[in-house]
């Protein structure tokens, strides 16, 4: 451990210049955790608030107009899946809701509400009165409800799909984070849509299910079209419909990788190079100790340490300088979810320290190449 | 019989490759164990490419050295630093102390370098550093001395590992009289109680006279190669530099051919030239030179 001892030395004897480069290291790393943590914490909020709230796979009939016959078999071959967290059966159909002369076309999803509640979270959602999807109750969104001057305790006139009229209280005005889901979506019970559509007990529209990685969507539904028992149903995700949104993540992924790998160039870049002034700095040292004896590799390691010895100094304190970035950032910020992303930040901790010894090669090869002689001659 | 300390046969340093410089041609003598040698000649006449060439710290284009009954032809860069850590140690003419440690850690450098501790080494540090009369400095930074007390810890250094062999190139260059005095009473004194082979390059006479042997290379051969008849400690005077150098005491008269006393050899080339007896010649400039230490 001659080598590291000696590049300890090297390091705490020029500590401005040990002091700059670990700094360059740190705010590499810093950046590098901060955009990292950041460019998650947005995917995911952005994930969470576009396809957080709504099915990720959704099993509906293969034949059209039929229902999903929901046996224990095929809750079983559902619930059963890796990667799916959450099974609800629903019933859907569209209504024109009418106030007056106004009239609206609206997108009715009929189940238990404490099922709803696993994808759409309605009980958490209400801003108007109580959630409760009793018989002759419906929850609405809030733009509908803004438009039309729905508040909890109003009727709505309902017109079914086959034409005939009902009458819904307004139990609960729900706010679904999206325009689109607030100006269109409504919320009734299990019996009152199994009565609109004349279903029996187990028979819905379809089965909506959530999954603990949204990317891995396709997977599981292809993994559940093969299974047997839900032969003769189709399963659908939700990829295959957001090419768009899709596209938008994958773009600000590339964008985030190209910025860091960027940022990881300039590390290595000043770290090389400050390594490199540092082995011309210390070439009359190194020849000294060839010519007692020490061995190339033995001094080429010298730098090696130095680069290890900084890249991790460095990196550790890139890491705290990025992750208080982060919590002040999302202290300061209210519309984004920011947390310090842990997994990312070790990876960002390790690439920083391999970076640094990447970057020590070509001084550590220079200085495996110095003759003693080169040194002992100039004196 | 056994191998001589070192051996250089036919040692030759030519640069370039177009244009050719020869530095060093046709070198060959041998160092016994306990030996204190010089190698004397001008400015450029290739002494000190002599003594890289024989420390291992250069690669010969012709001819070869032999350390201790080890072949260098064939070491590798690594065989050759272990042999140099080993076998040798160096004094130059520029202390060349690490500035970044304590004299303590440059004096234990070539131990820590062989595989010691500083806690092993301490001991024999500590043990050299008072020979050389540098006692209570361990702790003291390499820049903190004066120059005299740097080239004396670059001398410690040299000897941690116990050397077969020191190799000093104008090891008082950079030092006054009084300097240079203790350094080469130092290095005899080493000489005497150790048994370290010394080989010293010098350009001042003077201090040649001073060792037992003087190997002359004049334009890149070795032209004499002159034995002291006094060379034991018994026959040797006392005193420094000034006081040594041609005196009657410490006649550097070439000899009769004898045995080990006063034996001009001839070395490369017929030890022989213009202005006389060579050993004569020595001793004649070793006086003039010591006037004006």
């Amino acid at each position: 451990m001659l080598s590291l001892r000696i590049a300890a030395r090297f390091l705490r004897t020029s500590p401005v210049q040990s002091a700059l480069i670990a700094a360059g290291i740190a705010f590499g790393i810093g950046v590098q955790v901060f955009l990292g943590s950041l460019i998650i914490s947005l995917q995911a909020s952005l994930v969470d608030e576009t396809i957080g709230s709504s099915p990720q796979v959704t099993v509906t009939s293969a034949t059209e107009g039929r229902p999903v016959v929901y046996t224990d078999e095929v809750r079983a071959a559902l619930e059963g899946e890796p990667g799916v967290t959450t099974v609800v059966p629903t019933r859907s159909y569209s209504v024109i809701a009418t106030q007056g002369e106004e009239s609206v076309p609206l997108q009715v999803t009929g189940g238990e509400l404490d099922a709803l509640d696993t994808i759409y979270d309605l009980s958490g959602r209400t801003i108007e009165g109580e959630a409760s999807l009793a018989a002759g109750e419906v929850m609405v969104g809030r733009d509908v409800a803004a438009e039309y001057g729905l508040a909890p305790g109003d009727d709505v006139t309902l017109v079914l799909p086959d034409g005939a009229t009902d009458t819904a209280t307004v139990s609960a005005v729900v706010d679904f984070g999206a325009a689109a889901a607030n100006r269109t979506l409504a919320f009734v019970g299990a019996a009152t849509a199994a009565a609109v559509l004349g279903q029996a007990a187990d028979e819905y529209t379809a089965v909506q299910l959530q999954v603990d990685d949204v990317f891995a969507s396709v997977g599981i539904a292809d993994a559940l079209a093969a299974k047997p028992a839900l032969d003769g149903l189709s399963v659908t995700e939700w990829q295959a419909d957001n090419e768009d949104l899709l596209s938008a993540l994958q773009a600000q992924s590339s964008s985030s990788y190209t910025i860091q790998f960027f940022v990881l160039v300039a590390v290595a870049l000043g770290i090389g190079s400050t390594l490199a002034i540092s082995a011309v700095q210390k070439t009359r040292q190194i020849g000294i100790l060839k010519a007692m004896g020490m061995k190339d590799r033995g001094t080429g390691r010298i730098f090696f340490w130095q680069a290890a010895v900084l890249g991790t100094a460095g990196a550790a304190a890139g890491v705290v300088l990025g992750v208080v970035l982060i919590v002040v950032f999302g202290q300061v910020s209210t519309t984004i979810d920011l947390s310090p992303q842990w997994g990312f930040t070790a990876i960002s901790f390790v690439v920083g320290v391999a970076v640094a010894m990447l970057s020590s090669v070509i001084p550590s090869r220079r200085t495996t190449r110095l003759d003693p002689i080169e040194v002992i001659q100039s004196g | 019989m056994a191998d001589p300390l070192l051996a250089a046969d036919g040692l030759g340093k030519t640069y370039g490759t177009e244009v050719k410089t020869v530095a060093l041609e046709g070198v060959s003598f041998a160092l016994e164990r306990g030996e204190f040698a010089s190698i004397v000649g001008q400015s450029g006449s290739g002494k000190s490419t002599l003594l890289n060439l024989i420390g291992l710290l250069d690669t010969p284009t012709d001819g070869s050295v032999r350390l201790d009954g080890h072949d260098t032809l064939g070491l590798d860069r690594t065989g050759r630093a272990r042999l140099r850590n080993e076998l040798l140690g160096f004094v130059f003419q520029f202390h060349h102390l690490l500035p970044e440690f304590s004299v303590l850690e440059n004096v234990v450098m070539p131990g820590l370098i062989a595989g010691g501790s500083v806690d092993a080494l301490r001991g024999r540090a500590v043990e050299v550093l008072g020979l050389l009369g540098l006692d209570g400095l361990e702790r003291k930074n390499a820049n903190q001395l004066s120059g005299g007390q740097k080239q004396r810890v670059a001398i410690a250094r040299a000897l941690l590992n116990r050397p077969a062999l020191v190799l000093a190139d104008e090891p008082t260059g950079n030092l006054d009289t009084v300097n240079s005095t203790a350094v080469y009473d130092l290095f005899r004194r080493i000489n005497d109680e150790l048994g370290t082979a010394f080989l010293i390059v010098t350009h001042d006479r003077a201090v040649a006279q001073r060792t037992d042997r003087i190997l002359e290379v004049a334009d890149g051969r070795l032209v004499q190669d002159v034995r002291d008849a006094y060379a034991t400690p018994e026959a040797r005077p006392t005193g420094g530099v000034a006081e040594g150098a041609g005196e009657a005491g410490r006649p550097a008269a070439p000899g009769s051919g004898e045995g080990g006393g006063g034996a001009t050899e001839a070395a490369g080339e017929p030890a022989s030239g213009p202005s006389g007896a060579p050993a004569e010649r020595a001793a004649e400039e070793g006086a003039s030179a010591a006037d004006t230490v």
